[in-house]
């Protein structure tokens, strides 16, 4: 549509690096919008990193309208706003197309909360699945019992410690030579972001499980997004649509590729680096799902509840129960 | 002075890119914030209060967008980040083994051993820093300690006072640089680089610049020789050796736990205060008045960092908002040159900042930038860290601007003038310059140990 | 002059408060210590962590930083860029140290705002950390901004005392207020501290 030229400040991913932000963000989000603008709309990229922002303050910034577009991962921003943790919790979604049948069904149900603070989320998409990398070999979730696993987040807290593993808390940073050093046996990251830290240096099994997807969210400040004229709207809602397909894709693609970088095995390897020294695959057992759904369903989602009030059990049972055929409550 | 070349470089930089034809440059502003820079700096503001005020001129002078909404978030992020926990505690340790009287029995058991060498008790000084540096994360803790412990010892001598100041504050430069060290925690925080490998990496480096101290003291000593003092029988001094043991046990304490895998390397700090209680309490010196002012002075010396890192983030926040570091890395990762000569032109850099800036403000504002440029440039960022961490030491010691010189100049039983800690200080800033150049031409001084020991 | 030492003696008051924050900062610390070693203990012997050392061992140094403030301030221990100020002349330096201290009024103040503004979102929010213990982040915030606020009050203080004393041509008393801590300071600090270890052995 033409206009006068709009410009836009996002900052979206972690780390530069990313697949998400190399292979999404960058084609999608600043050159897919300025090419079908006829090159009015001018979007300037950034990364948490190069904004000196650890995460956790991404719906803040964009409501302060220090940024046009955020993104961040669901957990961290769900200190600020508890419903987001909802959509997320430890053993909800085994398999990704679970995960994002129960984040598009949460889209509108977390804005009603999200626009009340004058953001609005465009689209949720996940990273590569958060699995789990040890030091010493295991063989089943039974083996973790006793291990001092580094966690983030309340529900994988409620989730190790309902296998008897004691969760600690350490900051990013200082989880490569936690594992180095053995001070903690475990720690939960993406298959692909653990490749990327280079974590196979440090541990040596790797688990399959998916116990949690990372799923995070596109946010806008709703009242620069009501200013814009009605052509410029559809442009973005359409834009994200599609960033969303292709982050989901990514998604499914990077778990296994992750995996596959971790174990050394190079035919599988095409997004993230090849580790060095290859790590073992420890493939879950059906019973290792079973636990993992008992355990959310007995442990994790009461916990949810407890947390974030009664309203979010209610929500639940309406909005995530029907697709992932575990109630709250019984 | 050399604060006034650098702004004069500055400005040159700024005259050349605007004669080569970057019409989008903004001479007036820029000019005028050099001006407001040097008109604050010579009527004796506060630091916090000049990078504060540039951070208001350069916010609404070049950014469209409400930053002061977000400056409560901007100044709680740093404020709160559990790694910078590491710097109040190493600070409440050195207090409390200072009143502890651990710091004057390690001085006492080293000199035995020392102060017949040509040079004599300056050796002291250089050695005892180096092993206090090995519990205390920050070079002002060292420099503080293991002055007040020291100058006592030179009053009424014939030694020069000039080399007196000099050998101490060099001693405690070594503070960050011999592991454990805030400058690793705060590089491996900003860069996600392991603080366990950037310490093993400093070990031959660390050795390094304290070899070059004690050969520096060697040829003083030689060139100006002194009556030695009488020769102590081998029993007593290998009894003096005993006085040793609780600053060992410390040590192995603090940097064993966090090779034993029991700690990370801020929750090691906190282990050391924790044992310098019990060695207090071993004593019978851990009286609550003591506990009582180590902690009011680890507080003021922490609201001191703290006022300051409000200001430098502050300033961060806005520069990033308007692209300036990123801009500012592209151009240098652009300069028609080869790595090397990049590499060298960083260093000076942090050499010409060092002179003005504190060594903490200094790696917050600017490894961010830095960084993503010296990785593309193919350095390792382990071996970067090793640099960073030493350039930040020199700046502490670079006059006419460094906190450790200050330190010390204060607790001079004997008032003199500061230029003595200046001059005196001069030849060791030449030797660890000349360490930093080594590195640069022999990368394997940092990157072998690690290597070896993965 | 009443007004003079009404105001002396207000800044008085103000330092005497700032101290008693200042303790309250310092042994916040030694608190800190104690916590983080006995997570490691607790970590490494029992198997019991509290998974929430990250967050409250930072809220304690933001809090610590803050708290300390007014009193550094007080002990005249914030760093300046005086080398060339204490070369002026007296009726020179006065007025300059005025100018030092309103610029970091005003800074304080800003600070101050931005601390209120912040826990004014988080009470909105009603934000939580992502710790084991969800501790509400309007306490540590709040806790904070009351150390910031105190910070920007004590400049005021000083500010007010600093300009009556400029009216009435004590520019003296200016600089025992805001000059930098003399040697002599310094030195007894650093003395007192070697004479405590001294007096522990007897
Ligand atoms: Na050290
Ligand atoms: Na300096």
């Amino acid at each position: 549509p033409p206009g006068p030229r709009i410009a836009i400040t996002a900052v979206t991913q972690p780390l530069p690096t990313q697949p998400q932000y190399t292979l999404v963000d960058q084609p999608l989000l600043r050159d897919g919008l300025r090419a079908r603008s006829g090159g009015r709309i001018e979007v300037t990229l950034a990364t948490h990193a190069e904004r000196n922002l650890s995460g956790a303050e991404i719906i803040r910034l964009v409501r302060a309208g220090q940024a046009e577009i955020g993104a961040g991962t669901l957990t961290t921003l769900s200190g600020d706003v508890p419903i987001l943790d909802g959509v997320d919790l430890a053993g909800l979604a085994p398999d990704i197309a679970l995960a994002r049948r129960i984040a598009d069904a949460m889209t509108p149900v977390a804005n009603r909360d999200l626009e009340r603070f004058g953001v609005r989320i465009m689209a949720m998409y996940p990273f590569p699945a958060q699995v789990l990398f040890c030091r010493a070999p295991f063989a089943s979730l039974a083996d973790l019992r006793g291990r001092r696993i580094r966690t983030f987040g309340n529900s994988l807290v409620d989730f190790y410690t309902a296998l008897g593993a004691q969760p600690v808390s350490i900051g990013f940073p200082e989880v490569y030579s936690a594992l180095e050093r053995g001070v903690v046996d475990c720690a939960i990251t993406g298959s692909g972001s653990g490749a990327a830290a280079r974590w196979p240096e440090v541990s040596t099994h790797i688990s399959d499980l998916a116990v949690s997807w990372a799923v995070a969210a596109y946010v806008v400040n709703l009242a620069w997004y009501n200013r814009q004229e009605p052509a410029v709207r559809a442009l973005l809602d359409e834009t994200f649509r599609e960033i969303a397909d292709r982050q989901w894709a990514l998604g499914a693609e990077a778990t296994r590729d992750g995996i596959d970088c971790n174990i050394g095995n190079r035919a599988g390897c095409r997004i993230h680096s090849l580790a060095a020294r290859p790590m073992t695959e420890v493939k879950a057992s059906e019973a290792d799902r079973a636990e993992m759904r008992r355990i959310f369903e007995q442990v994790v989602l009461p916990g949810f509840v407890r947390r974030c009030g009664a309203r979010c059990g209610e929500i639940y049972n309406q909005v995530i129960a029907p697709i992932s055929g575990v109630r709250f409550g019984g | 002075m050399i604060a006034l070349v650098f702004l004069l470089g500055l400005l040159g930089v700024v005259l050349v890119a605007a004669a080569s034809g970057a019409a989008a440059l903004p001479i007036a502003e820029i000019l005028m914030l050099i001006g407001v820079f040097v008109v604050f700096f010579g009527s004796g503001v506060y630091i916090a209060a000049v990078l504060g005020a540039l951070a208001f001129l350069i916010g609404f002078l070049f950014s469209d967008r409400p930053w002061w909404n977000f400056a409560g978030q901007t100044l709680w992020g740093p404020s709160s980040n559990y790694v910078l926990v590491a710097v109040p505690l190493f600070l409440l340790m050195g207090e409390i083994l200072l009143r502890a009287g651990l710091s004057e029995r390690l001085y006492r058991a080293l000199n035995v051993w020392l102060n017949r060498l040509p040079g004599g008790v300056l050796h002291t000084n250089i050695a005892s820093c180096a092993v206090f540096s090995a519990i205390s994360g920050s070079s002002v803790a060292t420099a503080a300690t293991m002055g007040s412990v020291a100058l006592p010892y030179f009053q009424n001598t014939a030694y020069n006072p000039r080399w007196v100041l000099g050998s101490l504050a060099a001693g405690g430069a070594l503070g960050n640089l011999i592991p454990p060290g805030i400058t690793f925690i705060i590089y491996g925080l900003i860069t996600e680089t392991s603080v366990g490998a950037l310490y093993i990496a400093a070990l031959l480096p660390a050795l390094l610049v304290t070899a070059l101290f004690l050969l520096l003291i060697l040829a003083h000593g030689l060139r100006h020789p002194m009556e030695k003092p009488p020769p102590l029988p081998l029993a007593t001094r290998l009894r003096a050796l005993t006085d040793l043991a609780p600053t060992l046990a410390l040590i192995l304490l603090v940097l064993g736990s966090i090779y034993a895998g029991w700690a990370t390397p801020t929750e090691a700090a906190a282990l050391g205060v924790t044992g310098a209680m019990a060695f207090a309490a071993l004593e019978g010196r851990l009286t609550f008045r003591m506990l009582h002012t180590s902690a009011e002075a680890a507080a003021r010396n922490t609201a001191l960092l703290g006022l300051i890192i409000f200001g430098a983030y502050l300033l961060n926040y806005i520069l990033t908002t308007i692209n300036v570091p990123q801009a500012l890395a592209g151009l240098i990762a652009g300069l028609p040159l080869p790595p090397w000569a990049i590499m060298l032109c960083i260093i000076a850099l942090y050499f010409a900042l060092g002179t003005f800036m504190e060594g903490f403000s200094m790696i917050i504002t600017t490894v961010p930038v830095v960084f993503p440029v010296v990785v593309a440039l193919g350095y390792d960022p382990i071996w970067f860290g090793v640099v960073i961490t030493m350039m930040v030491e020199i700046a502490m010691i670079s006059p006419p601007d460094g906190t450790v010189m200050y330190v010390l100049q204060g607790m001079r039983p004997k008032p003199g003038p500061i230029t003595d800690v200046f001059l005196g200080v001069t030849p060791f800033l030449l030797a660890y310059l000349a360490a930093v150049l080594l590195l640069l031409v022999f990368p394997g001084i940092a990157l072998w140990l690690p290597g070896v020991l993965a | 002059m009443i007004l003079l030492r009404a105001a002396a003696l207000l800044r008085r008051g103000a330092a005497g408060l700032a101290a008693l924050m200042a303790w309250a900062a310092g042994w916040n610390y030694v608190l800190c210590a104690l916590f983080v070693t006995a997570d490691i203990l607790g970590r490494n012997l029992l198997g019991v962590s509290s998974a929430a050392t990250v967050e409250v061992t930072g809220y304690m140094l933001a809090c610590g930083i803050a708290w300390a403030l007014a009193h550094t301030l007080a002990c005249r221990a914030h760093i300046r860029v005086d080398v060339l100020v204490n070369r002026l002349p007296l009726s020179l330096r006065a007025p300059l140290h005025l100018l030092a201290l309103l610029l970091l009024a005003g800074f304080a103040a800003f600070i101050a705002w931005a601390g209120w503004m912040l826990w004014d979102e988080s009470a909105l929010f009603d934000a939580h950390d992502n710790s084991a213990l969800r501790i509400p982040l309007v306490l540590p915030q709040g806790i904070w901004t009351v150390g910031l606020i105190a910070f920007a009050a004590m400049c005021g203080v000083l500010l007010l005392e600093s300009l009556l004393a400029l009216l009435v041509g004590e520019p003296r008393r200016l600089d025992a207020l805001l000059g930098s801590r003399s040697l002599q300071d310094e030195t007894e600090e650093a003395l007192q501290a070697v004479a405590m270890a001294k007096d522990g052995r007897g």
